[in-house]
């Protein structure tokens, strides 16, 4: 459920054409995500996701751990549009300040993913004697079931934003290495990198102003779909009790709190769980236009 | 062929190796013990210290440690601290619970994500095409804990359909064991089942361009037999290849869904074993699910061999 | 009370019996099955771990346990000290030998007839690895004087003795001598109660069936707490594992379980609706605190605890931890209990912000953090600790929650004066036995309150204490445990909020069940 592996895994194995040499900022790739219909439905989706957890303070001013024991258990009003919990929390404010936190943390797997997977990838992919103990230790932490691993992980740290940031990285940076380095196999042998060796640059150089370059479509791609994997795995998390430590608003946290009284007030677990779903989705969606612009060859394998 | 399977049986071991000192290390940094879960809250501070000297949780985390490693030299993968009885024989007798679950939703993905691929590529670009793949994205955005939840309330509450919880092994009542694990094999196949829809989608349309199903059809060979035979053939290499990635997703998502629908499987074992610090349950049963899963991925790579002719592991390594 | 008799050193050569057999005559007639059969479907809330009774403390273990295990002495209906497999057992008159006689025809689950040899085994056994092991320190040996006398040699006399080797908390199950050499967690199942055990699947059910060579004790006319006259009505018992509340629910809602604990209250409006669910409430299921930590800052400080303690709401704490089923409690013993006080009531509930704030600058308070520590897997400790949370900051206090794993809390709790200053917890068995039971994790050396050295553990609480334990007659043990009770609320070394109710439910054709604090099988039948 919860693991980039079923979408990404296998997929640069297959990779045996070099990639394009590509920028983010070229027009034409920019003109092309444009006219991309998912992309924009995706990009337009998390945007307003994103916004409101940036915004949050201003949409709603009510607290949301404030305690209001007369109010528990309204149902979706004019006043409370969410409804209120069994503290008569605000649900409005608890999943729109969860947007904040939830989002907060797939942005902190995503950037732990971009560091590590980048610089684990490349190293195993430059430096062939890196390559096979790097790749053992990848190949361990991916023979685990993932959310075991992030369970584990979870548990040993003790709850919190940070734990759980640190937790998925764990899971799925092995995974984001792969590839990066897949990638960078490919790249190393090409001729004008070879060209660039004899030529006598320096390793930094060429990793700097070629192979790198040369990895981003597919690590840009894996990225937006671990921003996905990481929101969903945040909720598993809290959902166990070992995510962002109650009573942070996180959606696994709402779900949690909100199942005990799932038949007389569903409102709590049913809104952030759509919520989270919608969030999800335009993750999926924004990774699928990246990638069908970004790398078509990609497409074949993933779909 | 022997040799690369053997080969590959070699490169596991250090992986496991690995797998258990890694699984040791993050319980070494768990806080807490299974001793607070044995005597309850109304444990006083002295029948906890009680507990832990039944238990040899007293004894410094080495020795536990090279207790354990000694004992898996032999075989032994250890023994329960909660369940009082050894860590092989409580996974095993779990193992038909998740594995027949697993081979369930394993149909129910198999089935529904390639007919909704292949109608899919078939009517491509029309409402069906649409809709069907709409859906299909929704199933792999949906957290499957919360679907699971939201069909309890739906079909056991509600309806009264099924029931909410618990399970029948197979093996005593058939129809009883549909009924009960039906909700989790379904909340554990929708992820895979889009995955899988958008997987054949794109190879189906792949193979539909290719020049022998062209000739096929300038042959006036009939639809359903080009798409059934010739596409059919090369839409499963790629299933096969992630037959392993979603066994592994399977188990993976069976820690939740086991424990949300009260079913005694392998997942809920090992994720109880963490959630209640039992360290030989987690030390020996990771070990196992792991090896297992390991073992998997050699028997869907070999059979991928025999799908896909262009793949021959013997030569050239 | 039968409690209150034994513990008389004046009171020579009587038996336990003839006074139970006074409480069990309440019903005329003997009971006899008016049908017989079935499976009776009990939906559990928390997982078994292993049925060694001994060894596990867990309500989980000791539910379905006591079905199947018997002891010497246990509890009755009131929780007073009743006979189960002692026929009868005689105080010598200097307090310091206990002769239990042991009642004729017993036999285990697998055939053997009970004899003294299993009793000297079983007592060998808990004094190994028995979690309350503690309670046989002051007992010198036991020996068996012949197949069916068992006698019990003191170091010191002790009159509660009786009253602690009684408790069901870890009880002395009698097990058959060859078992006891069995490891801590396994222990086979055979005991002699009234249903023995088919399977146990960890994590999914226990199932238990009739005994047929099981011997009714006749000196009852139907079950007594623990024990009295017991038979088997349905032909097994399921004890099936359903953590989800909302399963749980579900489960007596459409019939696939019989009867269920631990329901939520927010369905209760419903299921009363229903015709064929009888509601009941086991009341006083458990006292909800905050053990207080005095040697981390700032509650380390007398005045900055009492400030605390003059804030608190207790209504709103008590309404937010059990969702309403609960009942304003002082202290750590429910009315009706032979050694009920309500003494330091002038200190409960006093919800008093003005007093809090005065003493708060009293006490030199300067905005030091003050952690709570929490669990999440207690839904009842979570819900209190976040209401206290909000009161604390009322005041002005910098409140830190740290919300864990219920192992994670409790071991922090247990091993450490560090990184806490309230622990969320509550006492469940113990109130019920009497105040002993309750309070002993305060008296040294456990001194669950932390104190820095061992001598600074209060002093007056701890001589209450042994008052409360040695102390010669009732009246002078239960005045001992009003001044200790008071001494612990003065000094603010816990915070006891009130007593949690827990609602039960069972299916309206499951005829004499009654709410305890274990589900009872025997007697129980379907109409």
């Amino acid at each position: 459920m919860t693991e980039a592996s079923s979408n990404i895994g296998y997929a640069p194995e297959l990779d045996e054409t070099p990639p394009q040499p590509w920028a983010f900022w070229r027009t034409d790739t920019f003109q092309r995500l444009i006219r991309h219909r998912a992309f924009m439905v995706g990009a337009v989706l998390f945007a307003i996701v994103a916004l409101v957890g940036a915004l949050a303070p201003l949409i709603t001013s009510v607290d949301p751990n404030a305690l209001s024991i007369r109010n528990k258990f309204k149902p979706p009003s004019w006043e409370y549009p969410f409804g209120t919990d069994n503290f008569g929390r605000s649900q409005l404010s608890r999943v729109v300040y969860g947007a904040r936190l939830s989002l907060g943390i797939g942005l902190g797997v995503l950037v732990l993913n971009a560091v590590f997977g980048v610089l684990l990838g490349a190293a195993a992919g430059y430096v062939r004697k890196l390559d096979g103990p790097l790749m053992r230790v990848a190949d361990a932490f991916m023979a685990f079931p993932a959310i075991l691993l992030a369970i584990g992980i979870a548990a040993a740290l003790g709850p919190s934003s940070m734990t759980a940031v640190i937790a998925i990285s764990v899971v799925y940076i092995p995974r984001t290495a792969r590839i990066v380095r897949a990638s960078v196999l490919v790249v190393r042998e090409m001729e004008f990198v070879q060209a660039a060796l004899a030529s006598g640059a320096t390793h930094y150089r060429i990793v700097r102003k070629h192979v790198l370059p040369n990895c981003m479509a597919p690590l840009i791609v894996q990225l937006s779909f671990i921003f996905a994997y990481a929101v969903l795995t945040e909720a598993v998390l809290s959902f166990l009790g070992l995510g962002a430590a109650p009573p942070a608003p996180t959606w696994g946290n709402i779900i949690a709190e909100g199942r005990t009284y799932m038949r007389e007030a569903e409102w709590i677990t049913l809104i952030p769980g759509i919520v989270l779903a919608v969030t999800v989705l335009s993750l999926n969606l924004l990774g699928d236009g990246l990638r069908d612009v970004l790398d078509p060859r990609l497409k074949v394998q993933q779909g | 062929m022997g040799r690369y399977i053997l080969q590959r049986l070699i490169q596991a071991v250090p992986i496991l190796a690995l797998v258990s000192l890694i699984s040791f290390s993050i319980m070494q940094l768990v806080p807490g013990d299974a001793a607070t879960l044995i005597g309850g809250p109304s444990a006083t501070p002295a029948e906890l210290q009680a507990i832990r000297e039944n238990l040899g949780l007293d004894k410094p985390f080495h020795v536990q440690l090279l207790k354990f490693y000694a004992g898996a030299l032999q075989g032994d993968l250890g023994r329960s601290l909660l369940l009082g009885k050894p860590v092989l024989e409580a996974t095993i007798e779990r193992l038909p619970v998740t594995i027949s679950i697993s081979i369930y939703a394993m149909i129910l993905t198999l089935f529904f994500g390639i007919l909704a691929g292949v109608i899919a590529a078939l009517r491509q670009n029309t409402w069906v095409d649409q809709t069907v793949m709409t859906f299909a994205l929704l199933g792999v955005s949906i957290p499957n804990f919360w679907l699971g939840l939201m069909m309890i309330v739906l079909f056991a509450v509600h309806l009264g359909w099924l029931p909410s919880g618990g399970y029948i092994p197979w093996q005593t009542d058939l129809w009883g064991w549909f009924r009960t694990t039906t909700l989790a094999a379904v909340s554990l196949a929708v992820l895979q089942m889009g995955l899988l829809a958008r997987i054949t989608r794109s190879t189906m349309l792949e193979v539909l361009r290719q020049d022998y199903i062209r000739t096929a059809k300038a042959k006036g060979l009939p639809k359903h037999l080009i798409v059934g035979k010739h596409a059919m053939a090369n839409v499963m290499i790629p299933v096969v290849t992630i037959i392993g990635i979603i066994l592994s997703v399977l188990i993976s998502g069976s820690v939740v869904i086991e424990a949300i629908f009260s079913i005694p499987g392998v997942g809920s074992l090992l994720g109880n074993a963490i959630l209640r610090r039992d360290y030989p349950m987690i030390q020996g049963g990771l070990l196992f699910v792991a090896g297992s899963l390991m073992l998997m991925n050699i028997v869907v790579d070999v059979l991928y061999v025999y799908l896909d002719p262009r793949v021959r592991y013997d030569r050239g390594k | 009370m039968a409690l209150a008799h034994i513990g008389k050193p004046a009171w020579i050569m009587a038996s336990v019996a003839a006074l139970a057999l006074g409480s069990g005559g309440a019903e005329a007639q003997q009971f006899t099955c008016p049908k017989k059969g079935g499976d009776f479907v009990f939906g559990q809330q928390a997982k078994v771990n292993s049925l060694d009774t001994h060894t596990s403390a867990a309500a989980s273990t000791r539910n379905i346990a006591m079905s199947i295990f018997e002891t010497l002495l246990i509890r009755d209906e009131n929780f007073a000290v009743m006979p189960n497999l002692a026929a009868s057992v005689e105080t010598s008159a200097d307090g310091k030998t206990y002769v239990f006689k042991l009642r004729p025809g017993v036999k285990f689950h697998n055939g053997k007839p009970l004899t003294t040899a299993d009793v000297v085994a079983t007592f060998d056994r808990y004094k190994q690895m028995g979690i309350d092991r503690g309670m046989l320190a002051p007992v010198d040996k036991w020996e068996a004087r012949d197949a069916s006398t068992f006698v019990i040699h003191m170091k010191t006399p002790q009159p509660t003795f009786l009253e602690n080797l009684s408790s069901f908390l870890v009880p002395v199950a009698i097990i058959p001598a060859e078992n006891a050499t069995a490891p801590a967690m396994q222990l086979p199942s055979i005991g002699t109660g009234p249903f023995e055990l088919v399977e146990n699947v960890a994590d999914s059910h226990v199932k238990l069936k009739r005994f047929d060579g099981y011997t009714p004790d006749t000196r009852y006319n139907n079950t007594d707490g623990f024990a009295g006259y017991r038979v088997a009505c349905v032909d097994t018992v399921t004890y099936r594992i359903v953590t989800e509340p909302g399963a749980r629910v579900a489960g007596i809602e459409t019939g696939g379980l019989h009867a269920v604990e631990d329901l939520p209250v927010t369905s209760q409006a419903r299921l009363k609706e229903n015709k064929n669910i009888v509601l009941t409430y086991l009341n006083n299921f458990w006292i909800q605190v905050a053990e207080v930590n005095i040697s981390a800052a700032p509650t380390d400080n007398l005045k900055f605890r009492q400030a605390i303690q003059a804030v608190l709401n207790m209504d709103e704490i008590m309404e937010s931890a059990s969702d309403g089923a609960f009942r304003l409690n002082v202290g750590f013993q429910y009315p009706g209990q032979s050694q009920y006080t309500d003494a330091g009531k002038e200190t409960y509930n006093q919800k008093n912000p003005a007093k809090a704030k005065q003493l708060l600058t009293e006490s030199g308070y300067k905005g030091e953090e003050v952690v709570l520590l929490t669990n999440k897997d207690y839904t009842s400790m979570y819900n209190a600790s976040l209401v206290v949370a909000e009161q604390l900051k009322a005041i002005g206090i910098n409140v830190k929650l740290s919300v864990v794993d219920w192992p994670a809390a409790a071991q922090t709790w247990s091993n450490s004066a560090t990184g806490w200053n309230l622990f969320f917890n509550a006492s469940g068995n113990g109130p019920v036995q009497g105040p002993v039971q309750t309070i002993r994790q305060y008296a040294a050396p456990q001194s669950a309150y932390k104190p820095k050295t061992p001598a600074d553990a209060d002093k007056p609480f701890n001589d209450a204490f042994d008052e409360m334990v040695n102390g010669a007659t009732p009246d002078i043990r239960k005045a001992a445990f009003a001044r200790a009770q008071v001494r612990l609320l003065d000094q603010v070394l816990v915070l006891p909020f009130g007593a949690l109710n827990q609602l039960q439910a069972v299916r309206s054709n499951v005829k004499n069940f009654r709410p305890y604090r274990i589900q009872r099988a025997a007697n129980v039948y379907f109409d």
